[in-house]
């Protein structure tokens, strides 16, 4: 190929991608999509390098995604004037985490753990710990290159709505295609686009049109109910209970026995799912149990007038507004509990 | 550094521009790429550069002294300690787990109840392309099939060279250290060319790689069972 004719390709092809980059996400924005953060290994690695802040500065946040959606951080950062490290994982057991924080000995901070009972209490370690065990390794190998690559990422997701892989990546839209059922094959099934944002501080938060629209809340409900998160089985029982609160009792003792503060929280949930928990994990065998057997303090959201309420739209997670509110009535609560912030402004 | 993140485009522009349109002496430009190699290798575990470091330093210095060295015994002696240290760091890092474990189960089926400390050893990015690389110099001074390389910084160069250091090919010296020697700037049609292999390169990596073939492969290689032989070549 002659230069001239490279040259022409070039600069057609650079038109192409460079219209096409532009139409795609002006059409992503026209149907209401905000910026939203890849929630990768390098976001967290980012926030569990901020783990060491003193520890009036900082609060760390472990969990699975209910805690992810139910504390604003920005209302939290403004009430108490701290930081909130947000740790926790979507459909993972803090319980790894919690591991790892209490083996890191230059941790010596609050720390607060969601609890949903069943992620908390799934005796099936290897699923429990997926995420969390991938995200602790990588930032323990965490490479300078990463490093860089996570901070030019980060510039580039602050501005433009398609760059969110699990939505508008070429493996996001060929995971669309309806392909018959296969034996054998487990297709995860879709959620909805608007269900699961993400910001810079790895806060989850549903969109405007997802809020509104009752149509995409049944197709989430119905994942659940497909995930068997409605089925009523036996919570784990007898000794594999007893194992997990031990490890979670040893790993309390050791953040307590440095210094540091640890409590539990158990967020709302609402409609077909607390109906279930309540049966399966019953409060009295397995919360009560927990905070007695740990000695550690726990609010739940059913003793608080302030938070016992909420109407989770797809019967798991708060909407942003409803997640304002939780955060200032929980820290309200956390006060009440004799836990101290740096300023507390009434919002 | 990975090719295919938005930290090597930047990078890559970056050295390109510093190459090519600004006007350094050639010696400069070429002090540029091999910091700029150095910094592509530290980038991934800043520690393992003093790999190639000692990799570098060891050929230069044996490999001139076995070209100009006429006892027998010695350029032995140089050879060995060439292939010691290069091989030596080869099989450490590379083969260390794998010779620890057999070892151990050596050990155990003599009857001794021995249990090895897990080694935890990281293989480092590339080393088997430019340990083999600085060996095919020491062994071209030891053939005397071509005359030593006097300048350090072309034979670094040659060692580091980043966009064949991590990946390969393993070239030989005289392919690629005489052009070290020549100022060399990309006319427009080499620039245009080049930016058509990398679209084409990263097109194959990112959508056809890494998003369409990606599961199938991984479904093929973390099979459990023995595979009908079309499924393992599409594995492939």
């Amino acid at each position: 190929m002659q230069p001239k004719h490279f040259q022409r390709a070039g600069i057609f092809a650079g038109i192409l991608i460079i219209s096409f980059i532009v139409i795609w996400e002006i059409f992503w924005r026209s149907q209401g999509f905000p910026i939203s953060f890849n929630d990768d290994e390098s976001l967290w690695s980012e926030k569990r390098e901020q783990v060491y802040k003193p520890i009036d500065e900082a609060t760390v946040f472990i969990g699975s995604s209910r805690i992810k959606f139910d504390l604003d951080i920005p209302t939290w950062e403004k009430i108490t004037g701290e930081k909130a490290i947000q740790l926790s994982f979507v459909g993972t057991s803090p319980r790894p985490l919690l591991d790892d924080l209490a083996n890191d000995i230059k941790f010596k901070g609050k720390v607060i753990i969601d609890v949903t009972e069943g992620i908390f209490f799934d005796p099936n370690e290897a699923r429990a710990n997926s995420s969390a065990a991938t995200a602790i390794k990588y930032y323990k190998d965490w490479t300078p290159a990463q490093k860089a690559s996570s901070r030019l990422n980060k510039f580039l997701e602050s501005g433009l709505v398609f760059l969110d892989k699990n939505k508008f990546s070429l493996n996001a839209f060929l995971n669309e295609i309806p392909l018959h059922k296969r034996k054998g094959v487990f297709v995860f099934p879709l959620f909805p686009r608007g269900f699961e944002m993400n910001t810079s501080e790895r806060q989850n938060f549903m969109t405007d049109d997802f809020v509104k629209d009752t149509v995409q809340h049944n197709k989430q409900i119905a994942n659940w109910i497909f995930f068997g998160d409605t089925v009523i089985t036996k919570g784990i029982q007898g000794d594999s209970l007893t194992t997990v609160l031990n490890k979670v009792k040893k790993s309390i003792d050791k953040i307590k026995a440095r210094g540091g503060k640890v409590l539990f929280v158990r967020t709302p949930s609402s409609g077909g799912y607390i109906k279930t928990e309540q049966i399966v994990y019953p409060r009295d065998q397995y919360w009560d149990r927990m905070l007695a057997y740990t000695n550690t303090q726990g609010i739940h959201f059913q003793d608080y007038p302030g938070i016992a309420n909420f109407i989770c739209p797809e019967w798991s997670h708060l909407t942003p507004a409803d997640a304002i509110i939780f955060t200032r009535e929980f820290i309200k609560i956390l006060e009440e509990k004799g836990w101290k912030f740096k300023t507390t402004k009434n919002l | 550094m990975l090719f295919n993140s938005y930290t090597f485009i930047a990078f890559f522009l970056l050295l390109l521009i510093l190459h090519n349109w600004v006007p350094f002496s050639w010696k400069t430009k070429k002090i540029n790429l091999l910091l700029a190699s150095y910094i592509f290798y530290a980038a991934w575990n800043p520690p393992f550069i003093l790999l190639l470091w000692i990799s570098t330093l060891i050929d230069f210095f044996i490999g001139k002294k076995l070209y100009h060295e006429q006892k027998k015994r010695s350029r032995y002696l140089l050879l060995a300690i060439s292939l010691m240290g290069n091989l030596g760091m080869l099989a450490f890092f590379k083969y260390g787990g794998f010779l620890l474990e057999n070892f151990t189960l050596l050990i155990n089926a003599m009857g001794f109840d021995y249990q090895a400390a897990k080694p935890n050893i990281i293989l480092p990015v590339g080393i088997s392309f430019y340990t083999f690389q600085t060996l095919s110099y020491t062994l071209d001074m030891y053939r005397k099939k071509s005359e030593p390389e006097n300048s350090l910084l072309d034979f670094s160069l040659f060692v580091t060279f980043l966009p064949q250091l991590v990946a390969g090919p393993i070239v030989r010296p005289n392919q690629l250290i005489p052009q070290f020697k020549q100022p060399h700037t990309a006319n427009q049609k080499q620039l245009l060319q080049g930016l058509f292999l990398l679209s084409l390169g990263l097109f194959m990596k990112v959508v056809l790689a890494d998003s369409m073939l990606s599961a199938s492969a991984d479904a093929v290689f973390g099979a459990t069972q023995p595979l009908h032989s079309l499924d393992a070549w599409m594995g492939v």
